[in-house]
């Protein structure tokens, strides 16, 4: 009976569940991160291989925590893991009272947070923390079936722990509908961005071929099945496993004839069952899986001996599931099935039931659960308080996603009602402030037109100002500029919502880079602020607005000034955020358009100090660090610049903060040429990212690039430029320009090292995009176009560099970034300068020079590759980089050269050459390649030659082969 | 023994099938690949229906890639993502034909079908390709697309601009492959971006175009209910394939 149900083995996933295994677990390493995501098709068999691979995982020492998303459209956020975490603990002995109240003590964390600013990202941090404790030392595996339908916040977390923000060691397996990602979800994207990552895997579960299908049928039936039985199995089934064992299992029990589909199974099924067990079949389809037992009776008013022979026989019909948190149908095709069996007024019987049953009885997904059933039992005004309960749950979790759709529900019950019992003002105002948060912009202002038809009227001040803040964050600036100007001429403006319209329009147009305009209106808010009372926040967001106005206007000291009192009139005024956001804003301007960076870098650590004691330092503090960060960066104090990223990423951030402070590692890592380090680094950027986030895409390939072309891979690199040049705005010079020298970079590194062949198309769309910032930067503030060109000066060096490189290019290049005090890119063109002076073999002295500077600079930096590019090119051009060492090579032989072979007769020199011979390269490349003539290299030839006795280069190239060291 | 869908060519389709591009260079780069492919399937090789329309597709996103390039659009991260999704969309129909998953849509099985003959001319084959992809595919791209952006199909954006841009570049490719079709290809045109409801009741002159962005902006009021997404998917699927098989049929021959 109930233990036929999982009998069938399974079969045709061996190498599958081994390939799962090693990927979750065994593959991972230490402390890092990894997911398998299991697609495939309705009865394919993926909730059977999730609990089967748990299993196995549990085994092997992993702590596994499962949990299921549910299809009611409207659930609540991290249901998928608050109900692993009950299930999980329900699992607990007695003897594992620690865990247990680790994880009671996350339960309970839930329970009491509440909504407020940076709520999720908080909150986020804190299940890492409550994970970190019930994992004691063990791997985490979390297990989610039905992905399809995860609610948002459950979906960033899951990003947030994959890009090891939680420092956890975690895996997670989720398997998701092959039919649900056809459409429209937004998994699909994640998926697209995701599979690329070395760590995650999508495997596509394939239905069995014929083989498997004869093995499935043949275990379930007990003997193997005559020919034509197999063959109408197979043509029937598809390879479907779930529908295979059912047509087995009915040959098995000679039920007449195969049915011939799987909905006609079910539906003989569901006449032959008893009256009672009927009605359970049913029940449960109406309810919330998993339904208990309790509910089940509450619902149908059975006997409870009644009640357990009723469900006894709606499992052993294959129709229901029971599991010790209660009954589940089981299968979805059997919902399907169920769901045109019953006459409307059953069904909304069965629910009004469930509503009665649950309002006695709070439990998991409350008010969610009974606005559901109420609604469908067809009574809106019961349905609507539960309805605004479920949004302000959802609020108190921070999923605004799914409390926007509570209260649209609530809405429309609002309205199916006609109860004059709940304020529509307040309704329609919460749906929209709910829309505007997750982003539903069109929607929120939708919302908001109706509120303004409903309260009557001229539309008031407050509403113009939340119209233009709705409209300015769905990208629509025009129309927001003109809602701030109705804020201002609104009859009813009061002197702070005046201020308040003010500051907002000058931030916008700042924004918009109409500079003159941001400026005169941010002065107009200034004044306006004075006469208002608590005006500290206008007063600071007018004086950044002002502040950086006046420095693109290159009047940099008046924006300063400016900035520098609103801080002031922060810190008098007393409220956090204020004094967060004045300290953000100066250093902001200090390290962006006024680039003074070191006094940037105190400003912003000095102010991560000052906000993390006012309670901040999770947010603004952590944004004030990574300033420091890239400021420190630029200005070449790397080790310094490492120790503050350790220090703000022990926050453990989220979302665009997180981004922003991998990315700075990133370029650190980059810079040192920790290839590993940087890798992880950039995976993790692009988990966050494939949740959203376009603004960091750009970046992120920049340093894809980078550091491809230190491993050598110059094609990798031409790809991550090609896809960044086909995705920035042509309007983002800065970033901009910054990847199109990434892209000449990569071709002249190519032609250089011959690896790779160079592609024309590429260096010719590049030089267009080059020429193309060069046009829009003219026109741009001085700030920006002083970044822009530092390197387009680059681009026109990296494009000599493919027909004999101009050192005048890049004297110049040098020269602006000495200007702009950033020695990296600086010591950068320096080696490229010495390199083209010498294969003009023309100013051998000066190149020395450079030589010398740059290599001080990368090695006091720590930049490994630049430093070993740079010794490289000394090495070939008997360039010494010390002083010391100069007079070393000066007595001859070069250190640490012992030559105790057949090659002792060469000299340093003649060896060097043998080893480019050796490599194929002719006298001429030989030549090019240590800034000697081809002449030249001849002699040295021929010396070998006679010294080797040897007379061919083939022959010379055996012994230096075979001499080789290492 | 059933022989592979792909008959000779199968193993190189299934293995480029198994990438999945994720940004329009390599969509190019997939698309020309295929085109190999497709060329060599036999019995029709060169005049594999399939083939007729990669090509036209191919032409089409390598000018979308160029317009990329050469800044002729406002909104470049939304044009990019959405020209990814699409073609996503193309290779997923190609998978599930590969599994002869019943999954697969019957806007595209209509054209899978006709691989292996007989014989359809190379201009309704390639427009039964354009309708699948347009009045199918191309909706839920643009959903998924706006969702990922944190976006929404607004009339008049910036990237609602940049989508009819699109529409430019087909009308600008079309033409050179139809020689001196003129009439009957912007019929057919017309036809495609109207789905068969709109086309009888004869309101296509002013939307026509329109057509997917309107089902696209359908789709997003509902696509937190998963059943209405899927009664839709639905609509479309059936009103594609219909439209498809019209054209795939001798009727659609007159357009040749």
């Amino acid at each position: 009976m109930a233990s036929d149900v999982d009998t069938a083995p399974l079969v045709g996933r061996a190498g599958l569940v081994q390939t799962v295994r090693s990927a979750l677990l065994g593959d991972v390493a230490h402390g890092q991160t990894a997911a398998v995501f299991l697609t495939g098709e309705s009865g394919v068999g993926k909730t059977r291989l999730l609990g089967e691979i748990g299993d196995r995982l549990r085994d092997q020492g992993a702590l596994v925590l499962t949990g299921s998303c549910l299809d009611i459209g409207d659930a609540s956020p991290l249901h998928p893991l608050l109900q692993a975490l009950r299930r999980f603990d329900a699992d607990l002995s007695a003897a594992q009272s620690r865990t247990s109240s680790a994880v009671r003590g996350l339960l309970q964390m839930f329970a009491d947070e509440t909504a407020g600013p940076d709520g999720a990202g908080a909150l986020l941090e804190r299940v890492s923390r409550g994970l970190h404790l019930i994992a004691e030392g063990r791997p985490l595996v979390l297990i989610l079936d039905d992905l399809q339908w995860v609610d948002r916040s459950t979906r960033q977390l899951l990003l947030y722990l994959l890009a090891g923000l939680g420092d956890l060691q975690l895996s997670v397996l989720a398997a998701v509908r092959a039919e649900s990602l056809q459409g429209a979800h937004p998994l699909r994207r994640v998926l697209t961005e995701l599979r690329r990552l070395r760590t995650v895997r999508v495997l596509d579960l394939a239905p069995l071929d014929r083989a498997g299908t004869e093995e499935l049928a043949a275990a379930v039936v007990g003997r193997p099945l005559p020919a034509e039985a197999a063959e109408q199995v197979w043509q029937r089934s598809g390879g479907n496993p779930f529908v295979i064992e059912e047509l087995a299992r009915d040959l098995r029990d000679g039920r007449v004839g195969l049915s011939e589909t799987l909905r006609e199974i079910f539906l003989d099924r569901v006449d032959a069952l008893p009256q009672h067990a009927h009605a359970v079949v049913h029940a449960v389809a109406a309810g919330v899986e998993p339904v208990q037992h309790w509910l089940l009776a509450e619902v149908l008013r059975l006997p409870e001996e009644e009640l357990i022979d009723a469900a006894r026989a709606a499992v052993a019909h294959r129709l229901l599931v029971g599991a010790d948190d209660g009954y589940r149908l089981r299968h979805r095709l059997v919902a399907e099935v169920l769901a045109h069996e019953l006459l409307p007024a059953e069904r909304s019987g069965l629910h009004r039931r469930y509503a009665e049953a649950l309002t006695a009885a709070p439990g998991e997904l409350h008010q969610a659960r009974l606005a559901h059933h109420w609604r469908l039992a067809g009574e809106p005004a019961r349905a609507l308080p539960a309805a605004v309960a479920a949004a302000q749950e959802a609020e108190r979790l921070h999923g605004y996603a799914e409390a926007h759709r509570h209260w649209s529900v609530a809405l429309q019950l609002a309205g199916d009602s006609g109860s004059l019992a709940v304020d529509r003002v307040e309704l329609l105002g919460n749906a929209a402030e709910a829309a505007h948060h997750c982003g539903e912009h069109a929607r929120a202002l939708t919302l908001l037109e109706e509120l303004a038809e409903v309260q009557g009227g001229a539309p008031t001040c407050a509403l113009h100002i939340r119209r233009a803040r709705y409209l300015a964050a769905a990208g629509r600036s025009a129309l927001a500029e003109e809602e701030y100007q109705r804020a201002l001429e609104a009859a009813d403006c009061s002197p702070r919502d005046r201020a308040t319209a003010a500051a907002r329009l000058a931030e916008l147009l700042l924004y918009l880079g109409r500079y003159a305009d941001a400026g005169q209106r941010a002065r107009e808010a200034l004044a306006l602020a004075a006469d208002a009372e608590d005006s500290a926040t206008e007063v600071v967001l007018a004086s950044s607005a002002l502040g950086f106005s006046d420095a693109y206007l290159e009047d940099p000291d008046a924006g300063l000034a400016v900035m520098r009192d609103a801080l002031d009139t922060a810190e008098r005024a007393g409220q956090p955020e204020d004094v967060a956001c004045a300290y953000l804003h100066l250093a902001e301007l200090l390290t962006g358009p006024l680039n003074v960076l070191e006094e940037g870098v105190v400003v912003a650590r000095r102010g991560a100090e000052r906000v993390a004691e006012l309670g901040l330092g999770r947010t603004w503090g952590t944004r004030l660090l990574a300033i420091a960060i890239n400021g420190l960066f630029r200005v070449g104090q790397w080790a310094e610049a490492e120790k503050v990223v350790a220090a703000a990423l022990r926050h453990r951030p989220s979302g665009a903060d997180a981004v922003e402070l991998l990315l700075a590692r990133c370029r650190l890592s980059v810079g040192y040429g920790d290839i590993d380090a940087a890798s992880r680094d950039l995976d993790a950027v692009a988990t966050l990212l494939a949740g959203g986030g376009a603004r960091h895409v750009i970046p992120l390939l920049t340093l894809r690039s980078g550091l491809a072309m230190w491993e050598g891979r110059h094609d990798v690199a031409r790809q991550a430029v090609q896809r960044g040049l086909t995705e920035s705005r042509s309007d983002d010079v800065t970033i901009l320009s910054a990847l199109v020298w990434h892209g000449l970079r990569a071709e002249a590194e190519a032609h250089a090292s011959r690896t790779v062949a160079v592609d024309p198309t590429a260096v010719r769309r590049l030089r267009d995009v080059a020429e193309r910032v060069a046009r829009k930067s003219a026109s741009a503030a001085g700030p920006v176009r002083s970044v822009v060109d530092g390197f387009l000066a680059l681009c026109a060096a990296e494009v000599s560099r493919l027909d004999g490189s101009d050192p005048e290019l890049w004297a110049a290049s040098v020269a602006e970034w000495d200007r702009r005090n950033h020695p990296y890119p600086a010591a950068y063109s320096r080696l490229r300068q010495a390199e083209a002076l010498l294969a003009r073999r023309s100013r051998v002295a000066t190149a020395g020079k450079l030589l010398r500077a740059a290599y001080e600079v990368a090695q006091g930096l720590g930049a490994v590759p630049l430093t070993s590019e740079i010794r490289e090119l000394a090495g070939r051009a008997r360039v010494s980089l010390e002083e010391r060492e100069q007079t070393d090579t000066a007595r001859g032989a070069g250190p640490g050269e012992v030559a105790d072979d057949e090659l002792a007769t060469l000299t340093a020199r003649e060896r060097e050459v043998l080893a480019l011979v050796a490599e194929g390269l002719t006298n001429r490349e030989i030549g090019q390649r240590l800034f000697i003539s081809e002449r030249t290299i001849g002699v040295h030839v021929s010396h070998i030659f006679d010294k080797l006795q040897v007379r061919t280069r083939v022959q010379a190239s055996a012994i230096h082969l075979r001499n080789r060291r290492g | 023994m059933t022989e592979p869908v792909w008959g000779p060519v199968h193993r190189d389709i299934v293995d480029l099938l198994a990438d999945h591009p994720a940004d329009v260079p390599a969509v190019v780069d997939h698309l020309t690949k295929l085109q190999d492919l497709l060329v060599r399937l036999p019995p029709l090789e060169e005049s594999c229906p399939l083939a007729d329309f990669n090509k036209l597709y191919l032409t089409i996103t390598s000018s979308v890639l160029d317009g990329l390039y050469d800044d002729r659009f406002v909104d470049p991260v939304f044009l990019s993502r959405l020209d990814v999704e699409f073609a996503a969309r193309y290779f997923d129909a190609m998978r599930m034909w590969t599994d002869s998953s019943p999954g697969t849509p019957k806007a595209w099985s209509c054209l899978f079908e006709r691989m292996r003959g007989p014989d359809a001319r190379p201009l309704p084959s390639a427009a039964a390709g354009v309708n699948a992809h347009i009045n199918f595919d191309l909706p839920f791209a643009l959903v998924t697309t706006f969702d990922h952006l944190e976006s929404e199909p607004v009339d008049g954006s910036d990237q609602h601009h940049d989508y009819l841009e699109i529409n430019n570049i087909f009308a600008d490719k079309i033409p050179g492959l139809r020689r001196g079709y003129l009439e009957r290809w912007q019929l057919l045109i017309d036809m495609l971006n109207g789905d068969i409801d709109d086309w009888y009741q004869g309101e296509l002159v002013e939307y026509t175009r329109d057509v997917a962005w309107r089902n696209a902006q359908k789709i997003w009021r509902c696509r937190h209910d998963p059943d209405a997404r899927e009664c839709e998917r639905t609509r479309l699927d059936d009103n594609a394939a219909a439209l498809g098989r019209l054209l795939l049929s001798p009727l659609g021959a007159f357009l040749q």
